[in-house]
């Protein structure tokens, strides 16, 4: 049986992006690796001290900060999850020929400017705005309730900005699944529901990793939401706050660029652990 | 058997594809790839001739400002001062708005300044702390002062020897404003007087901090009878704990420029702010708005005009920055921009004309002049009870952000 | 007859509720989603005296009058969208063809490669930036549209690759199979069987490849030089919040995104009406 591998070898597949990114990412990262081991000032420059003593530090100094985003960005991928598996669901089975149509309105509002999107919500959400004015005008909130500036706010900020990041891979291993093989199971299965988490659900999970790994990774590493919606909060400070601190305000760049590699660290392991958990190689080939 | 089930599905399955569904999504395919393509092709062009419109021409400057530090014009298409220059000097100007964080722009910029690589901007206008690195790092070009007679004729003196330049070799005063505390009377109850009334309880959850290091701890600072000019590590430990010690929720949050909104909208009922905004607040978003130095002191701070090394422009940089020390230029800027002006002359050039445009019937320019006449312009008082930021060493810039972490959620 | 009459079962108000269930789910779903599009709209049309555009304060079409010829505003547009495009079909090429490597063959090295395509994503956005800068510092490349461009295909391949491989698991080889006995050629098999069954992964990749281009901020602020995209020039005008030409431009690709839309179910009515008439 001839077979498709001889004709198109994987390193020819490989070549493009793998130098694309050896070029414009491992270098790039590979000197800043560099740098986490210098030790100096901005002005005087640094000098290559092999300082590996920077990990333990950053981590013994920091790693309530690493705790913390792993929280908002398990809860966002959680709530992603719990609310776009209906969405794809629905887009799949039931899209119909709108199918494409309804992809496009889901990634659409994600096209105008993230900082649009965001200022928006936090007009949207402010303490006496659309939302909560109204509601404490008739007493179903404290007069001093706010949103905004709170955790809460932070993971509803990531949740709203990450939902397409796991709708569309969803949606992708959802469509595939054959139809017939549905209907074999209600036909064997008296109940929907266990036709769908028995059959359904279980053919959809390559979509749920792909989609918790979309909403996770960069969830975890985001700074930007609590700058904004969250205002500054101390309690919302994430691992991307300080990496920013640290490299803009600071000047630190040893410790901005060893923090960042603990957090590339802490991640790859999370989804080595994750990957292992759901049994990725029937997931991925 | 295996393979008749085999065949069987292929056959269904290429049956499948064959439908319409095929069909369609074929179509579909080769459409939006072909869409995709299209647009790709299409906007590559203009895309890469947009980009390359910021090419400088030979004869011109390029000036790297912050957003809306500039005077505009009724449709809001061109900056009238720029124009009337290049008028006048027949030098071309280039202005972009791209400067938006004193961090980012040092950032942004360092590496190309290290490399003594052209930056491609002949002149910039960051905050102070930034020159303080690039005069040490010598990123910097020397000013002429032959070449800046405005400047020797018109800079007010408190513009003049800066804390981080003390004889402006190679920077100038741009704009300049004060931090202070803005708060809503009705949201607050009463008067605001001091820094200590942002730790007052009863505002929990409705204080704004800022994010900037040298803002915040040097409010602090003033509140505990320390100059941050001479303040020491151990003050600054002090001013650590008394922001630390404020009660739990207290501030809602470190704000940089978003406290405006907050501020204005009502989420926030006392914040520390900067005083042009409120300014600006009181004539467009929220008139109840008050801004106050506090009793025990206000911070003072600058944007300033300076020279990047590796211009190819110097002569005509000079003359930019000259031209903006000119009364006219001067009056022009501040009657948009609600920040201080280091021209002397600027608050009389500006009541004129208001009272020019009263006598033409514009009784609303009129009246906007007259309230912004003052308050361009730096008073005695202001400028007793505001204080500057220190001129640090690496190390202690490095210790004062490692405690400032801690307040901000580290 | 008497066949359909006895077919229609009677469906239970039960079953009938929950079908609803999902499209009403769905739909509020979008609401939400569209949530702060709308008042952006809205706010489009708002005429206010000062920066802030938060309260309503009148309407007007002013804001879209006066947006032609201020190429300010227009030209980092222009180069968002050709940043967007070309990187989106530079990076879902490059991916795809990753996924397709990493899926199906066994190669050596192939475990390593399968975790470091996720090392881009996990990458802060500052460090990438600042380490792409001082790239292009130290081999004198001048900052500007293809530094940006770089840029993105760089960490966008590693979003393709996840989709495209959600796509490819249990991907059923067979077809392909027959495809080769069919066509003979890898090439042709590859357009004509294997490309049209993953394509809904790649254009989900695609979408959100564009989505991440057209939006990023931080590492574009490193590798523009003085070349303004849409983000960096909104970010400038926004330091006192959103001002009216911010929604204007925001509705507009809003507008071309509906048309296209608009477009494409005309497209498919004519497909559909067509292939009828042929069968």
């Amino acid at each position: 049986m001839r077979s498709l591998g001889r004709r198109i070898t994987p390193a020819l597949l490989l070549l493009p992006g793998g130098a694309w990114l050896i070029a414009f990412f491992a270098i790039p990262m590979a000197f800043m690796l560099v740098i986490s081991l210098q030790t100096g000032t901005f002005d005087t420059g640094y000098q290559l001290t092999w300082n590996f003593a920077i990990y333990p530090e950053v981590i013994a100094e920091y790693w309530d900060l690493y705790v913390r985003s792993f929280i908002f960005a398990i809860l966002t991928t959680f709530i992603t999850l719990a609310v776009g598996y209906p969405v794809a669901y629905f887009i799949a089975f039931r899209g119909g020929r709108f199918k494409n149509i309804l992809l496009l309105l889901v990634i659409l509002p994600f096209f105008v400017s993230f900082v649009i999107r965001t200022l928006n919500w936090r007009m949207i959400l402010s303490d006496n705005g659309i939302v909560f004015g109204p509601l404490k005008d008739i007493g179903l909130l404290p007069p001093d309730f706010h949103f905004l500036a709170t955790p809460a706010s932070v993971v509803f900020g990531l949740t709203y900005n990450f939902l397409p990041f796991m709708i569309l891979p969803l949606y992708v291993a959802l469509e595939k699944i054959d139809r017939r093989l549905i209907e074999a199971a209600t036909d064997l299965y008296a109940s929907r529901a266990t036709a769908f988490w028995r059959i359904t659900f279980v053919l959809s999970l390559p979509g749920v990793f792909a989609g918790s790994l979309l909403v996770f990774i960069p969830a975890m590493g985001d700074f930007i939401t609590a700058e904004v919606i969250g205002a500054g909060n101390p309690q919302v400070f994430m691992v991307g706050n300080i990496i920013q601190r640290k490299f803009l305000d600071s000047l630190d760049y040893p410790s901005a660029s060893a923090l960042a590699f603990v957090l590339v660290a802490a991640v790859m392991i999370l989804i080595a652990i994750y990957a292992r958990v759901v049994g990725s190689e029937r997931l991925t080939s | 058997m295996r393979d008749l089930e085999q065949r069987s599905s292929i056959e269904l399955a290429i049956d499948r594809y064959v439908r319409q569904d095929q069909l369609t999504r074929r179509a579909f395919i080769h459409r939006t790839g072909r869409g995709m393509l299209a647009v790709g092709a299409l906007m590559t062009i203009p895309g890469i001739l947009a980009a390359c419109q910021s090419g400088g021409s030979e004869s011109g400057i390029r000036w790297l400002n912050w957003p809306a530090y500039m005077d505009l014009s009724e449709d809001e298409a061109s900056f009238p001062s720029i124009e009337a220059f290049i008028e006048a000097s027949g030098i071309d100007v280039e202005y972009n708005e791209g400067l938006l964080d004193n961090a980012d722009f040092l950032a942004q910029y360092s590496p190309d300044l290290r490399a003594g690589n052209n930056t491609a901007w002949d002149v910039m206008s960051p905050g102070g702390w930034v020159v303080e690195r690039m005069v040490r790092n010598d990123w910097l070009e020397e000013l002429d002062h032959s070449m800046l007679p405005n400047w020797t004729a018109n800079c007010a003196d408190y513009a003049k020897g800066l804390w981080f330049d003390p004889d402006n070799t190679h920077s100038v005063w741009y704009q300049g404003g004060i931090t202070g505390i803005a708060y809503d009377p009705e949201l607050t109850g009463r008067e605001i007087t001091k820094f200590d009334d942002l730790l007052d309880p009863e505002f929990s959850g409705r204080v704004g901090g800022f994010s900037d290091m040298r803002d915040m701890f040097g409010l602090t600072l003033l509140s505990l009878g320390v100059e941050p000019e001479n303040a020491t590590i151990e003050d600054v430990e002090a001013a650590q704990q008394k922001l630390l010690g404020a009660p739990e929720g207290q501030f809602r949050g470190f704000y940089g420029n978003e406290y405006y909104d907050a501020l204005a909208a009502g989420d926030l009922a006392i914040s520390v702010a900067w005083g042009g905004d409120v300014t600006q607040m009181n004539l467009y978003d929220n008139p109840n708005i008050l801004f106050v130095v506090p009793e025990t002191g206000g911070m003072r701070w600058n944007d300033n005009l300076i020279i990047p090394k590796g211009g190819a422009n110097l002569e005509a940089a000079h003359q930019l920055i000259d031209y903006y020390y000119s009364v006219d230029a001067a009056a022009m800027l501040s009657s948009y921009v609600g920040y201080f002006s280091p021209v002397t002359g600027v608050d009389t050039r500006i009541l004129e004309d208001a009272a020019a445009a009263r006598e033409d019937g514009d009784t609303e320019t009129a009246d906007l002049l007259d309230t912004l006449a003052p308050t361009v312009v730096l008073t005695d008082e202001q400028s007793a009870n505001t204080f500057t930021d220190k001129v640090m060493t690496e190390e202690e810039e490095a210790a004062w952000n490692d405690l400032f972490e801690t307040v901000i959620g580290a | 007859m008497a066949a359909t009459a006895q077919a229609q079962r009677k469906v239970p108000l039960g079953r009938r509720l929950s079908d609803l269930a999902l499209p009403i789910f769905t739909a509020v779903l979008m609401i939400f989603l569209f949530a702060p599009i709308a008042v952006m709209i809205i706010f489009s049309f708002n005429d206010p005296a000062g920066r802030q555009n938060i309260t309503w304060q009148g309407f007007t079409l002013r804001n879209y009058i006066d947006l032609w010829g201020r190429s300010q505003i227009t030209t980092p547009m222009i180069v968002s969208l050709a940043i967007a495009a070309l990187s989106t079909i530079v990076a879902t090429a490059f991916g795809t063809m990753i996924a397709l490597a990493l899926t199906r063959y066994q190669f050596r090295g192939r475990g390593m490669t399968n975790l470091f395509i996720f090392i881009p994503m996990t990458a802060p956005e500052i460090i990438l930036g600042a380490s792409l800068l001082t790239l292009w510092v130290s081999f004198g490349v001048e900052r500007g549209f293809f530094t940006i461009l770089a840029s993105h295909i760089m960490f966008c391949i590693s979003f393709v690759v996840v989709t495209v491989r959600a796509r490819l698991a249990g991907f059923n080889r067979s077809l392909e199979e027959a495809g080769m006995d069919l066509y003979a050629n890898g090439w042709t098999t590859f357009w004509k069987v294997t490309f049209p069954i993953i394509f809904p992964g790649v254009l989900s990749a695609a979408l959100l490849a564009f989505a991440l281009s057209i939006d990023d901020y931080v590492i574009t602020l490193f590798s523009a030089g003085s070349t303004v995209t849409f983000p960096l020039w909104v970010f400038g005008v926004s330091r006192l919040g959103i001002p009216p030409e911010v929604n204007v431009l925001g509705t507009l690709i809003f507008l071309l995104a509906v048309v296209f839309i608009v477009v494409q179910l005309g497209m498919q009515r004519r497909e559909r009406r067509a292939a009828e008439a042929r069968a």
